[in-house]
C-alpha cells in the first residue's frame, strides 16, 4: 500500500506536475503586478495614518506578511519533515528543498523591516525581547537547515539531518506565537485573532490582506520555480538511463 | 500632497527604506532563481543534445519533461 502510494506520487509529482508548475508560474506572472499595483496603492496611498503611529504604521503592510508567511513555511517544512520520516517519499524533501530559502528571505524581511519599524516607535533599531530573539533563532534555524543540506553530499544523509533540524526547530513556532503573551515585550500584542474579534479596522486589514496575497503569490512564484530547478537536476542525473 | 507621500510627517524614510528593501531583495531574489533555473534547462538540453538521434526520440516521447524543455528551446531559436 505504501510502496504504491509512493510510487503513484513519483509519477504524479515529477512527471504531470512539471507542466502544471508552467502553467501555475505563467498564470502567476499574469495576474502578480496587477495585485502588486493594487497592493501598494492600498498600503500607501488610500489606508489612513494610525492616531498613535502616523504613517510609520504602514511598515506593518510588508513586515507582518513576511513575519507570517516565514512562520507558515518553517511549520509546512517541520511538517513535511514528520511525514518525511513515516513515508520515507523523496518528493517532500524536494519541496522543503525549494521552500526553506524563501522562508528564509522573509524571515530576514521581517526583521529588518521590523527594526525598521522600531526605530520611530520604541526609539530602537533592535532589542533582545522574546519576540525578536524568537524571531531570530527562527533565522538561525532557516539558516543551519539550508546549510544542512548544502553540506552533506550524501542525499539520504543530507534528507536525515535536515529533517531533524526542522522538527527541533519547529519548538520555536509556538514560542514566536506566545512571545508576547507569556513575556513582557516591546512588541505588541497580535491584533488578528484567527478565533476571536480581531482590534483592527476594516481600513487597515483590507491592504494588509492584500499585501498578504501578494507575498504569497511570490513565494508561490519563487517556490515552483525552484521546485522546477529541482526536477531538472534530478531528471539530468538519470538522463543516461533509458 | 506629493511631497506629504514621500516626506509622511517625519516618517517617510522609515516606511520607503522598509518597502524598498522588501521590492529590492524580493527582485533580487527572483532573477537569481530565474536565472539558475535556466541555467539547469540549458545543461539539461545539452545532455540531451548529446545522446544518439533514437534515444533521444525515445526519451522525448516518453518523458514530458523533456519534451517541455526541448519544445521551449526550439521556440526560443
Amino acid at each position: 500500500m505504501l510502496w504504491y502510494f509512493n510510487e503513484m506520487l513519483k509519477f504524479f509529482f515529477l512527471n504531470n506536475i512539471y507542466i502544471i508548475i508552467e502553467k501555475i508560474i505563467n498564470f502567476i506572472n499574469s495576474i502578480f503586478f496587477i495585485i502588486l499595483a493594487v497592493g501598494l496603492t492600498f498600503a500607501l496611498l488610500l489606508s489612513p495614518p494610525d492616531y498613535l503611529q502616523g504613517d510609520t504604521v504602514r511598515i506593518m503592510y510588508v513586515h507582518v506578511p513576511s513575519a507570517w508567511l516565514a512562520i507558515g513555511c518553517y511549520a509546512f517544512i517541520a511538517m513535511l519533515s514528520i511525514f518525511n520520516f513515516i513515508f520515507n517519499i523523496k518528493n517532500f524533501f524536494l519541496i522543503n528543498k525549494s521552500l526553506a530559502p524563501i522562508g528564509l528571505l522573509l524571515t530576514c524581511l521581517a526583521i529588518i523591516t521590523g527594526s525598521l519599524w522600531g526605530q520611530p516607535t520604541w526609539g530602537t533599531w533592535w532589542v533582545w525581547d522574546a519576540r525578536l530573539t524568537s524571531m531570530f533563532f527562527l533565522m538561525l534555524f532557516y539558516i543551519i537547515y539550508i546549510l544542512s543540506f548544502k553540506i552533506i553530499k550524501k542525499e539520504s544523509l543530507a534528507t536525515k539531518v535536515s529533517s531533524y533540524i526542522a522538527i527541533i526547530g519547529s519548538i520555536n513556532l509556538p514560542i514566536i506565537k506566545y512571545s508576547v503573551e507569556w513575556w513582557s515585550t516591546l512588541h505588541q500584542p497580535a491584533s488578528i485573532k484567527i478565533s476571536g474579534s480581531s482590534t483592527i479596522h476594516s481600513s487597515m486589514l483590507t491592504p494588509l490582506m492584500l499585501m498578504l496575497l501578494v507575498l504569497l503569490l511570490y513565494c508561490a512564484l519563487i517556490f515552483l520555480m525552484k521546485y522546477k530547478t529541482e526536477i531538472i537536476r534530478i531528471k539530468r542525473k538519470n538522463i543516461n538511463r533509458l | 500632497m506629493i511631497t506629504q507621500l514621500i516626506t509622511m510627517n517625519g516618517h517617510g524614510i522609515y516606511v520607503w527604506a522598509s518597502f524598498a528593501v522588501v521590492l529590492v531583495s524580493c527582485s533580487i531574489f527572483y532573477f537569481k532563481t530565474k536565472k539558475t533555473l535556466k541555467k539547469y534547462e540549458k545543461e539539461y538540453l545539452i545532455e540531451l543534445k548529446k545522446l544518439a538521434e533514437v534515444d533521444r526520440q525515445i526519451l522525448l516521447k516518453k518523458s514530458k519533461i523533456a519534451n517541455n524543455i526541448y519544445a521551449s528551446s526550439n521556440k526560443a531559436n
